[in-house]
Parts: C-alpha cells; sequence; structure tokens
C-alpha cells in the first residue's frame, strides 16, 4: 500500500467507527443500550474475539485488594527463618504445554499509557 | 535513659529481624524482658504484610498454595516493607521478585500473573476521567485521521506476556471448582481498564496489544495500524477503532504535526 | 515547645449523636446501601480511601450522604521520634477535605520508622520526652487539618522500663496540653490492662472520661506468654467479649452517652451479625440515656 492509500484506509476506518457508535441503535433484547453499552456487550459477548479477544468477567466482589487494619493477629508466627518453596497450589495442575510455550527472549514489560 | 530516637531504632531492627531480641527496656509485668509479647508486634508486621500480599494476589496466592505463598510474601515482606502507610500501593514489586525467585522457576507465567493483578489493582483506584465522545471525532479531515494521537483513559494497564497469563488468571479468580484449561495455549496480552465503575480485563490478540502499546506510548492512528498489520495481517483496524473508542478507553485526541509535506 | 491550651475548632456536641456505629468494610457496601440499616454513623480507616478514585470513594461518596463519618487514620505514627510524614498529612487533609467527617482520630502509637511503614500500631515509652515529641505531632495535624482530632489509647502487649506516666495519666496530660479529644476504646483497656496485670476499672478512673468523645468496642483473642500468663490479642475479628461490655456498661454510668463504634476488621462476618453487636451497643446507649433523663427528672 502507498502512504496515500494507507492513510486513506486508517480515515476510511475511523469514519466507520465514528459513525456506527454515533448512530442511534435498535433496541437489543428489548432493552435500549448506548453505543458504549452496546460495545461493551459486545465485547463481553465475544463478537470482538478477532480484534480485542474476550473480555472476562468482573471480579469486582472479590477483589478489593488490601485495606489497613488495627488489629492484630493470635494464631500465625513468623519468627523462624526461611522454609522451603514449594507450592501446593493450582499451579500443580498446570503442565506443558502452558510451560513450554513461555520460552521467549527478554524480560516482559508491561506498558503503562503514556502521560503518566 | 535511651532517648526515644534511639529506642525507637532498637525496636523497628528487632520487628525486622527474628533472630534479634527485644531492647532490654521492653519488660512484661514483672519487670523481665518481654520475648514473646514482643513477638506480637512481630507478628503483627508480619502477617498484616502477607495477608496484604495475599488480597492484592489472590491468583497467584491459589496458584503457590497457601504455605508457599506465606514464604515467598514473608520473604518480599522482610526485603521490601512498604515506603508508605496506604496499604493498597503496596507490593509493586512483587512480579519482579517472583520473577527472580530460583525455586519458583518452574512457573514461568507466574510474574505475569502478578502483572495482571497488580494492574487490576491500578486500574481500581485510578483516577476518574470521562472518555472522549467519538462524536467529536467526525470533523477530522480525511487526510489527517492517520496523524491522531489518542490519551488513554487514566485507568489502562496493558500487561503483554510470552505465556497463556490472562487465561490462568481468569481461572484462578473464578469461584471453584477448578476450570480446565483449554488445550491449546498461546502466548497472552490483557488490556485492563476502569473507564466507569467496574474494571474491565480483555485477553487481546498480537495485533491488538501491539495497537495499543503503540498508541500507548504515543505513535499515532497511523503508525500504530502498521505496526499492528505487521504482527496481524489481518488486523480490522475498524473495529479496533470502534472497541477502542466505544470501550471508552480514550479520554482526548490530537493532531501531530506532520514532519513532511503531504502529497 | 509550644502548647495551645484552647481547642482548635472541633466537632460540635450533637454532630454525632451518641448511638452505634459500624467500621465500614467492602464486602457490606452493597448491603448499606441496598437496606440502609439505622446506625448513628460508618467509620473508615483513612488509608483506605487515599487511592486517586475507583469503587471505594463511589460508594463511601454514596453512603456519606445518607450517614455520619469518622475518619480513623492508622498511619500518621503520631508516637515517632522522627518528624511527622508530611505527604501523608496533606493527604490525610485531602480527604477529611473532600468527606468533611464528622469525626477524625489517630493513635497513640507509632508505625512508620526511618522511611518504612511497619503496618502495625507500636508501642512507645511514656516519658515527658514522648509526651512533649506527642504533643507537638498532634498540634502540628490539628493545625494542618483546621479542627481537633481524637486520640485513641493503645492495646500493648509490653511494657517500657523506663516509662515514668501511666497510660491513663498520659493520655489526660496529652489532652490536657494539646488540645486534642480522646477516643476510648474499652478492648484496648481490657487487653492492656490484662497484659500488664493492672486492673481495668483502676485504669478507667484515672482515665479523663470527661475528654471522651467516642468509644471503640471489638473482640479479641487470648494466648499466653512464656510463663503461662493471659496475654489477651487485640484481634478484631469476633465478637466483643463479655467483660468488655461490663467495662463499657460501666464508662456509660459514670461519662453518659457516647458514639460508640463497633470494629470488626478480620474474619469479617456477614452485616446481620455485625449490626446486631450495634444493636446491643445501642441498647446500652439508650439505657443509660433514659438514666440520665431521670436523673434529671429527679434532680
Amino acid at each position: 500500500m502507498t502512504t496515500r492509500t494507507a492513510s486513506l484506509a486508517v480515515a476510511g476506518a475511523l469514519a466507520t467507527a465514528v459513525t456506527a457508535l454515533a448512530a442511534p441503535l435498535a433496541s437489543a433484547g428489548g432493552m435500549s443500550m448506548t453505543p458504549r453499552q452496546h460495545t461493551m456487550a459486545e465485547l463481553h459477548t465475544g463478537k470482538f474475539v478477532r480484534c480485542f479477544g474476550v473480555a472476562l468477567a468482573g471480579h469486582n466482589d472479590c477483589y478489593a485488594g488490601p485495606g489497613t487494619t488495627c488489629a492484630g493477629t493470635a494464631s500465625r508466627n513468623y519468627q523462624g527463618n526461611a522454609f522451603k518453596l514449594v507450592p501446593t497450589g493450582t499451579c500443580t495442575a498446570i503442565t506443558t504445554p502452558y510451560v513450554t510455550i513461555v520460552q521467549g527472549h527478554g524480560s516482559l514489560s508491561k506498558i503503562t499509557e503514556a502521560g503518566r | 535513659m535511651l532517648p526515644w530516637a534511639e529506642l525507637q531504632e532498637q525496636l523497628a531492627a528487632a520487628l525486622r529481624d527474628p533472630e534479634r531480641a527485644p531492647p532490654a527496656e521492653c519488660i512484661g509485668p514483672d519487670g523481665a524482658r518481654a520475648t514473646k509479647r514482643f513477638a506480637v508486634y512481630r507478628n503483627n508486621v508480619f502477617a498484616g504484610l502477607i495477608d496484604a500480599l495475599a488480597e492484592s494476589y489472590p491468583a497467584v496466592h491459589r496458584l503457590l498454595g497457601v504455605e508457599c505463598f506465606e514464604e515467598t510474601a514473608r520473604r518480599y515482606v522482610s526485603q521490601h516493607l512498604p515506603r508508605s502507610p496506604v496499604l493498597l500501593e503496596y507490593g509493586e514489586r512483587f512480579s519482579e521478585f517472583l520473577e527472580q525467585l530460583e525455586p519458583l522457576a518452574a512457573l514461568p507465567y507466574l510474574a505475569d500473573v502478578a502483572r495482571i493483578e497488580r494492574a487490576w489493582l491500578e486500574a481500581y483506584h485510578a483516577p476518574e476521567a470521562p472518555a472522549l465522545d467519538p462524536g467529536a471525532l467526525a470533523g477530522i479531515p480525511a487526510h489527517r485521521a492517520a496523524d491522531l494521537c489518542f490519551t488513554l483513559h487514566p485507568s489502562v494497564r496493558l500487561v503483554r506476556s510470552r505465556s497463556a497469563a490472562v487465561t490462568i488468571w481468569g481461572l484462578n479468580v473464578a469461584p471453584p471448582p477448578w476450570a480446565s484449561l483449554p488445550p491449546d495455549p498461546i502466548a497472552e496480552s490483557a488490556l485492563l481498564a476502569r473507564p466507569a465503575a467496574e474494571v474491565e480485563v480483555v485477553c487481546l490478540t498480537p495485533g491488538a496489544a501491539e495497537f495499543l502499546a503503540a498508541l500507548a506510548g504515543g505513535l499515532t492512528l497511523g503508525e500504530a495500524s502498521e505496526r499492528a498489520r505487521s504482527v496481524h495481517d489481518t488486523f480490522h483496524l475498524t473495529e479496533h477503532c470502534t472497541a477502542l473508542l466505544g470501550g471508552g478507553w480514550v479520554t482526548a485526541a490530537h493532531l501531530r504535526r506532520r514532519r513532511t509535506r503531504g502529497h | 515547645m509550644s502548647v495551645s491550651h484552647t481547642a482548635p475548632r472541633g466537632p460540635s456536641p450533637d454532630a454525632v449523636p451518641a448511638r452505634a456505629g459500624v467500621g465500614l468494610k467492602a464486602a457490606h457496601y452493597r448491603v448499606i446501601l441496598e437496606s440502609r440499616p439505622p446506625l448513628g454513623f460508618f467509620e473508615v480507616h483513612a488509608e483506605n480511601y487515599m487511592g486517586a478514585g475507583g469503587p471505594p470513594h463511589r460508594y463511601l461518596t454514596e453512603i456519606r450522604t445518607h450517614y455520619r463519618l469518622s475518619v480513623h487514620g492508622v498511619g500518621l505514627s503520631i508516637g515517632s521520634a522522627g518528624p511527622l510524614d508530611e505527604p501523608h498529612l496533606r493527604r490525610l487533609a485531602a480527604l477529611v477535605h473532600r468527606y468533611e467527617p464528622e469525626l477524625v482520630s489517630e493513635h497513640l502509637a507509632w508505625s512508620s520508622h526511618g522511611g518504612a511503614f511497619f503496618n502495625d500500631l507500636l508501642p512507645l515509652p511514656y516519658t515527658a520526652e514522648t509526651l512533649r515529641r506527642v504533643c507537638e505531632h498532634l498540634e502540628q495535624v490539628q493545625e494542618h487539618l483546621g479542627r481537633q482530632i481524637l486520640l485513641e489509647n493503645p492495646s500493648t502487649y509490653v511494657a517500657f522500663a523506663s516509662s515514668s506516666y501511666a497510660e491513663a495519666d498520659f493520655m489526660a496530660e496529652v489532652a490536657r496540653r494539646s488540645g486534642c479529644a480522646l477516643l476510648l476504646d474499652i478492648n484496648n483497656v481490657y487487653v492492656a490492662c490484662t497484659n500488664q496485670q493492672c486492673d481495668p476499672l483502676q485504669y478507667l478512673a484515672q482515665f479523663p472520661l470527661a475528654a471522651v468523645r467516642q468509644i471503640h468496642l471489638a473482640g479479641c483473642a487470648t494466648d499466653a506468654d512464656e510463663q503461662g500468663r493471659a496475654l489477651l490479642i487485640d484481634s478484631h475479628d469476633r465478637e466483643v467479649a463479655d467483660r468488655v461490655w461490663f467495662l463499657y456498661e460501666h464508662v456509660l454510668a459514670r461519662r453518659g452517652a457516647v458514639p460508640t463504634l463497633i470494629e470488626w476488621d478480620q474474619n469479617v462476618p456477614a452485616w446481620d451479625p455485625l449490626a446486631a453487636q450495634a444493636a446491643r451497643a445501642d441498647r446500652a446507649l439508650h439505657a443509660c440515656t433514659l438514666q440520665d433523663r431521670r436523673h434529671v427528672a429527679l434532680g
């Protein structure tokens, strides 16, 4: 593709997306949705699998992160030193090929948005 | 009598190190040195911070099992006490720490699962910001569309992995029983964002991950699209623009000035 | 040392009614908003709302519109020898400005040293030196926030050979010099007195009850030291002990009704068992109010 046709393709894609998001939507299953709700619904039903992949169910209720406490603990003891690290959790059920596909190179980077 | 600053220094050192006896100043009701009583404080410090890590990293906890997680977290705590009383920020170096633990090298996906959990927490507590109204882009002239740069929502996090970390994470935060793994794992990346009330997690195709990483890095829509196509030749830009703008993951857009004149 | 004998602007006497409140937990956000239980107030740990945004603020903002609020800090390290963490003080001030809570409180303890946060309420000796330091820190906090705060008595597991004040006397002197109010944690009294083998009734007799603006009640766990002597742990993971209810009623009889918090921070139960503890405190407060009225009527 030449630069010009590539640039027009980008313009076309953007225009189609903007038009689609601005269009009033027919009611889905009796519920009328905003374009944003519609997009999220499609993400969650997997319609975007080809593009953005699968949206995973939210875990907000069980996943509020750590909180502070004024409380002490009676039943646990951390006075000793190192134990051996022997995993016994669900990782023991994850074997090849889940372990072997990771033979990558270099370290993995987390990318956050620009400007933070 | 020891100045309080010096005694506090001794107390802090004894809290960090189980091998170190508490200062002789610390006594029980009989006036004798209170070793076991002092140990309550040491337990509180470690148990509280280990619990904080368990709450930040529930999938890693489930993957390792209780004892292995607690020992891993105890080692992290002893090397990295929090630098701030805002505990919801604690554990920012846990994924790197996991990566360097030799006994856990057989679980190469573990650090990436931890990165997803960290990104989840960051998205959860990120500032609010209104999404860009897609209609605001309707007036962009066609010949300039490729020069658009987007500001992503402050909650957006991208975690790129060479393992099936997103699937493994998802199974380990789902309620029990343990669901079975799909038979053919692929390298996965995750987008985490909280454009509205709840954190949303999307498992990305390689093209989508490349596209978002490029946009997050400040590249234009045209450049990001080209990069995505280079790793994924059936990359559909229209669908990606729709998801990006419709998902509320963009808060602002601007046109980048061209370095050379157009055609 | 600069000592202020006049209290900065504090809560007005009726800012929080003398009723029971509970510590707000994420697990209860929804049931609270859906059922709007009748409670005097909610209390949050300041540090849990120091993120920039997200569900914690969304829920707290909504709950704040329906309830009175107490902000309880666990991270200022007022008992430290070193200076206060100023960025943290600014975060606390921003939170207080955002939610305008009726009550703001902190602990007679330290939790940070040398740039590290230990995440526990750690003990200090009660001496002329620490009294001066605690008062300086309290004045700095009250000046920065532009309001009076409440200081809570700690649970303690050790004592210090160098202490020259009894804890109740130390608290009284801190309140007198700094102009702060006091938060009386009756479970902490029970835990500390058991661990130090002293009489909680004696402790309470010495405690400056007139300065108390709020009471905390919580559950504790039982352990033992090397000699087999009782060692109570301030675990906040169960119902309030009977002995603590007894001491609570004793305090109410002497002090009159005071806003009372049920703290349950670990093994957080479903809403109903927690609400039942608050209801029990409310019954004690109600009985105490009736008693007061009777005194007035007879007087």
